[in-house]
């Protein structure tokens, strides 16, 4: 799955520079997607659970959960960060951030 | 959690293999009578887990060399680099090294992980991005961690990925230290180092290479992975160890493109340590010289390796990589992994067990690193045991051909 790339016009109607934007919803639902295989089918991990003590997910996984979402949205995250994110929700506004730059 | 509660957790870790009967992180070796053979728990075994590639820990000329620095300037220097612990001895090492290297300067560190953590942590500082290769050295993550730099990391051993975070980073490549290791001591596979550079020099990035396993034992003389695959000149620094291939102790950084003597009084753990004490450095300039002058020793590591490679293949095991020095048997789990050293043990042969998370991708290995030292009998000793494990653990197809047993 691609970010949405909004195209975003001006009042005048006339086209403006294509801008890639990605809403935090957007990457939550991306994120949510990339860890479906950690729960049953239908279940969705929610925004505010914890990746590692509750998830169970190991160190390794987030920072290849990370990887992939650098390749989805074309960002670098760096790894100095990663001792931050235990939700996905934190995840969702540093990628969102990061897309914005 | 309060601090004990987390060396207990710790402690729970350890014991699920001591229940194996099991005490891998507390092998002691009681005897070390050779390069390639010692003693553990009253018994005999050859070592084939000691990183010791050329067996020059006791060669006649290296133990000869450091007796006479013992005798002649004592045991230890009792100072820093800085302040009184740098001797004639290893401004002589640093000559040495700059010669056998083609370097323009080097430094000479109390460790291989000093010289790692000291140079990476200053060379790069807050403002700065380091983009290191995800299977490096605790020392390089640390030095990373240290600088205060960005960090990020590239899929192992593959430059379009480096590529792309490069990109990514825009102009800031240009204030980029980009680190990968030569012979990759957990699996035992190769950096495509050539290949790297190119990618670095297209985004006009930095480049230290940590060359601690394929020193000595990579190159048509010796000098590593990047003299082995033609790109000296494009690497802009090196870091290594005295603890592999030249049989003691210590590190280095060396550099033929740039200066880095002012690094001298900024490395915080050049500055702040104790120096290598001079029967080492006196052992380590004597196992410098063997490097350029015997080529055997290489000739005779990689036949080693090739035999035992060859041979675990054929029992059946998963390899971690193509034939190196250090080959490394996947197993299945933590507990096969531990229930296997241990018979090799048993069988008199001593490598090392890696279980999660010490190597990459959570994988549980038997790590065996050859010498030039090892004897035809002790390699076929070791093929044995491998083959007793085969036999005892594993149920899978043996194949037919290609064996050397």
């Amino acid at each position: 799955m691609n970010p949405t790339k909004l195209r975003i016009t001006g009042d005048s109607g006339h086209e403006l520079r294509p801008i890639v934007m990605t809403t935090y919803n957007e990457c939550v639902m991306q994120i949510q997607q990339m860890l479906q295989s950690t729960v049953a089918k239908g279940d969705v991990v929610g925004e505010d659970v914890d990746l590692i003590e509750e998830l169970g997910l190991a160190s390794l996984d987030v920072m290849e959960l990370i990887e992939q979402l650098e390749d989805v949205f074309d960002i670098a995250f760096p790894i100095n960060e990663l001792g931050d994110v235990r939700t996905i929700s934190d995840l969702a506004s540093r990628v969102q951030q990061l897309t914005d730059r | 959690m309060s601090l004990l509660e987390k060396l207990e957790a710790a402690q729970r870790s350890q014991d699920v293999l001591k229940a194996l009967g099991v005490n891998a992180i507390g092998a002691t070796i009681d005897v070390a009578g050779s390069a390639t053979e010692g003693e553990i728990a009253g018994n005999r075994v050859v070592l084939a887990g000691t990183n010791n590639y050329l067996g020059l820990t006791f060669d006649q000329a290296c133990v000869d060399a450091a007796v006479a620095a013992v005798r002649s300037h004592g045991t230890g220097t009792t100072g820093s680099r800085l302040a009184n612990g740098t001797y004639a001895c290893h401004a002589a090492l640093e000559d040495e090294l700059n010669a056998f290297l083609g370097a323009r300067s080097s430094i000479v560190f109390t460790t291989g992980y000093v010289a790692n953590v000291g140079t990476i942590s200053t060379l790069a500082g807050p403002g700065d991005v380091i983009v290191l290769d995800a299977d490096s050295h605790a020392s390089i993550y640390e030095g990373a961690k240290l600088s205060g730099a960005e960090v990020y990391r590239f899929r192992h051993n593959d430059p379009d990925d480096l590529a792309k975070r490069l990109r990514r980073l825009g102009e800031r490549a240009s204030r980029t230290l980009v680190i990968v290791e030569g012979l990759y001591s957990m699996l035992g596979d190769v950096s495509p180092l050539k290949k790297i550079c190119e990618v670095k020099d297209r985004y006009g990035a930095y480049l230290l290479l940590d060359d601690a396993h394929s020193f000595g034992t990579m190159g048509a003389n010796g000098r590593g992975l990047a003299e082995a695959q033609g790109c000296e000149d494009e690497v802009d620094f090196i870091t290594g160890t005295f603890s592999k291939s030249l049989g003691s102790v210590g590190g280095y950084c060396a550099s033929r493109k740039h200066d880095i003597n002012p690094l001298r009084a900024q490395i915080r753990a050049y500055m702040f340590t104790a120096s290598s004490t001079p029967s080492v450095i006196a052992s380590t300039r004597a196992a410098l010289q063997l490097i350029g002058r015997r080529p055997e020793l290489r000739t005779r590591l990689w036949q080693n390796a090739k035999r035992v490679h060859s041979a675990l293949g054929s029992l059946g095991f998963t390899l971690g990589a193509d034939f190196s020095p250090v080959i490394a048997t996947i197993m299945d789990s933590p507990q096969q992994a531990a229930s296997a050293w241990q018979m090799l043990l048993d069988a008199g042969v001593y490598v090392n067990l890696v279980v999660p998370p010490g190597a990459p991708k959570n994988l549980s290995i038997l790590r065996c690193s050859l010498s030039a030292a090892h004897t035809p009998d002790q390699i076929n000793q070791i093929i044995s045991a491998y083959a007793l494990v085969a036999d005892q653990l594993m149920d899978r197809p043996k194949a037919v051909a290609g064996g050397s047993i």
